[in-house]
């Protein structure tokens, strides 16, 4: 297959269909990264088929395997049914809930700093990449997978939302944000850098912030928390009862004692204790005070993490301006 | 010699203490010199990260700043989240001054040294999976492993994010491959090798994590693996001591032995039994030692 220096997959894509094949089948429309149509796996990897330069593949001698998305049925070749996928989109309420009916008199004026806490997010295109390699989702097709968590985090994080809590509470059901396995695939894949695993965590933070904290991955969590303050080092053998409750930790027992039998049940007594482990508490303490609780303890390290691509690898994007977050813009005229 | 700091992590110093010794006996052979840090607390795992961030990025300057005071331009760890976590904290504070200066400042306050950055995070495997490492692995390795045929298992958080950790393609990782056969085995390959364990959520949500977990322990044993091994602690104590769980799910008669990374170099190198601690591992580890007459 002959194809230009600059094709990229989908223009290789439309040369077979064109002129080898007119029934392949696949999505596209906008062939410039925004539209989200073209998602597809190349060599098992979830990529827009629009993104992909082809030249350094072929220069390399590699011939590419081609085929649908993951973790959604496939219709026909590249096609995937994303009824599923728009589904769980749907379950998050992704509309803005404002708390009110009336239009205001005045236009509410939200700060920039206000919309950066959900820049990322509000990057998505719903392409489905993300999802094609969840390995939660492998694992539970119920998961609600990590598009439609960090579309719930663009709106429990936008300022202008009033239904914080209700969403939260949603989120935290089963196959909510507590299922994700950190497996990280999603940040992985975006081709849109949004790092809906980031996002999964901003959902647990402002979880716990705003005390929605019942489930046992945030009873897990906190349990870490406790540990770093008396011990410094996780209290391995209280994290189940303290994660599962003590009638689930009881029902644990035989697999308990088959552990411990190997050593791997260490005893709580005496402690494994950090030096100048007071130094961790006054830590907690401290920022604690200091209002970067909840989702904002991520925003605040994503300027950094956001010139990695910049300084590292994107030797043409390198004089691209900076932008800086928590920046206020100047007041709006009048 | 190379001086580096030693950061353990949790589970080496609890339920992973083979881990533990097997490092520290290997490390002098491997032209480590480990400086052990005695202030230095849990990472928080992602956990910490997912419930009090802030928290999290002051309890990991903190460690930096620990290991920064030896004098060592390396933090060493052996633990897949470890890694993650401390790079990722290490990165924001290296480049946001206006950040670092906030966290010295509380750092300060609480009487730890502030961290200037000059520390680079770095997993065992990356030390001796190239360069000055790798050749003094291809001598440590004596003893060989006799072409025994090893599974390879990553796991998620030294591959990926890959701007994080950036060590090597996570789809296409070699490193381990590249160990096992300097030790004299045979490197094994199978899709579920850069997946996950489910050991993030296997308290929490243990049905799906057991289906997570299945995957690389079958598909290991059906491609005739003698053992499996990890550079992480979690993922070992999900491989070895949730297989016991697996049977049960699935009726499977699994009996896949899991080694960490630092013993499948060590049993290469000759360590001792009290060293390698190989009666902590839940799964047998006898068909290995068996086969090499250990």
């Amino acid at each position: 297959m002959d194809a230009p220096e600059w094709a990229c997959l989908l223009d290789v894509l439309d040369l077979i269909k064109d002129k080898h094949d007119g029934t392949l089948a696949y999505r596209k429309s906008c062939r410039m990264m925004i539209c989200g149509s073209c998602g597809m796996r190349m060599d098992g990897r979830a990529v827009l088929a629009c993104k992909e330069r082809m030249k350094p593949i072929v220069d390399a001698g590699h011939v590419p395997v081609i085929s649908a998305m993951g973790n959604m049925p496939v219709l026909k070749d590249l096609v995937v049914d994303m009824s599923p996928f728009w589904g769980k989109i749907r379950s998050v309420k992704p509309w803005l809930d404002p708390g009110y009916d009336e239009v205001a008199e005045k236009e509410r004026i939200v700060s920039q700093q206000q919309m950066n806490v959900i820049h990322k997010e509000a990057l998505c295109i719903m392409c489905g990449c993300c999802v094609s390699e969840c390995n939660s989702m492998e694992a539970d097709p119920d998961f609600m997978g990590p598009a439609a968590l960090a579309k719930g985090f663009r709106f429990v994080g936008d300022a202008r939302d009033q239904a914080d809590v209700e969403r939260l509470n949603t989120l935290n059901e089963e196959h909510g944000i507590w299922d994700c396995t950190r497996c990280y695939f999603c940040n992985e894949r975006c081709p849109k850098g949004v790092d809906p695993r980031d996002a999964i965590a901003k959902l647990g933070a402002e979880s716990v912030k705003q005390g929605v904290d019942h489930d046992m991955g945030a009873k897990h969590a906190k349990w870490f928390i406790r540990s770093t303050e008396t011990t410094g080092w996780l209290r391995e053998t209280e994290l189940v009862p303290k994660t599962q409750g003590i009638i689930e930790a009881i029902k644990q027992t035989g697999f308990a004692l088959k552990l411990a039998r190997k050593g791997k049940v260490p005893p709580p007594f005496p402690p494994h204790v950090a030096a100048d482990v007071k130094e961790a508490r006054a830590l907690r303490e401290l920022v604690g005070e200091q209002g970067r609780d909840g989702a904002l303890g991520i925003v605040q390290g994503e300027h950094a993490l956001g010139r990695i691509e910049f300084t590292e690898e994107a030797g043409a994007r390198e004089n691209a301006p900076e932008i800086q977050p928590g920046v206020e813009p100047p007041p709006a005229e009048g | 010699m190379q001086r580096v700091a030693y950061y353990t992590g949790c589970l080496a110093a609890l339920s992973a203490k083979e881990l533990n010794t097997s490092t520290k006996a290997l490390a002098p052979k491997l032209g480590l010199e480990l400086v052990e840090l005695e202030s230095v607390t849990c990472c928080g795992a992602g956990d910490i990260h997912e419930a009090e961030p802030d928290y999290y990025l002051h309890l990991n300057a903190r460690i930096l700043a620990y290991a920064e005071e030896t004098g060592c331009e390396t933090l060493m760890t052996i633990c897949n989240v470890c890694t993650l976590n401390l790079r990722q904290a290490n990165w924001q504070l290296k480049n946001d001054e206006e950040l670092r200066a906030r966290v010295n400042q509380n750092l300060e306050t609480v009487g730890v040294p502030p961290y200037s950055g000059n520390v680079d995070v770095r997993h065992l495997l990356w030390l001796i999976a190239e360069g000055d490492g790798y050749e003094r692995l291809k001598d440590a390795a004596h003893k060989g492993l006799k072409g025994l045929r090893i599974a390879p298992f990553y796991g998620c958080q030294i591959l990926r994010p890959s701007k994080i950790l950036g060590f090597e393609d996570p789809d296409r990782p070699w490193s381990l491959e590249a160990i096992i056969q300097a030790c004299g085995g045979e490197p094994i390959d199978y899709p579920a090798k850069i997946k996950c364990c489910g050991f993030p959520i296997i308290q929490a949500r243990e049905e799906v994590a057991l289906s997570e977990l299945i995957q690389p322990i079958e598909q290991a044993q059906e491609a005739g693996a003698d053992a499996m091994v990890t550079p992480c602690p979690l993922c070992h104590l999900s491989l070895d001591a949730w297989q016991l769980k697996l049977r049960k799910a699935t009726g499977k008669d699994f009996q896949m032995p899991i080694l960490h990374l630092s013993q499948l170099i060590g049993v290469a190198a000759g360590l001792e039994e009290s060293e390698l601690k190989f009666k902590r591992h839940v799964v047998s580890v006898d068909p290995v030692t068996s086969k090499l007459e250990v």
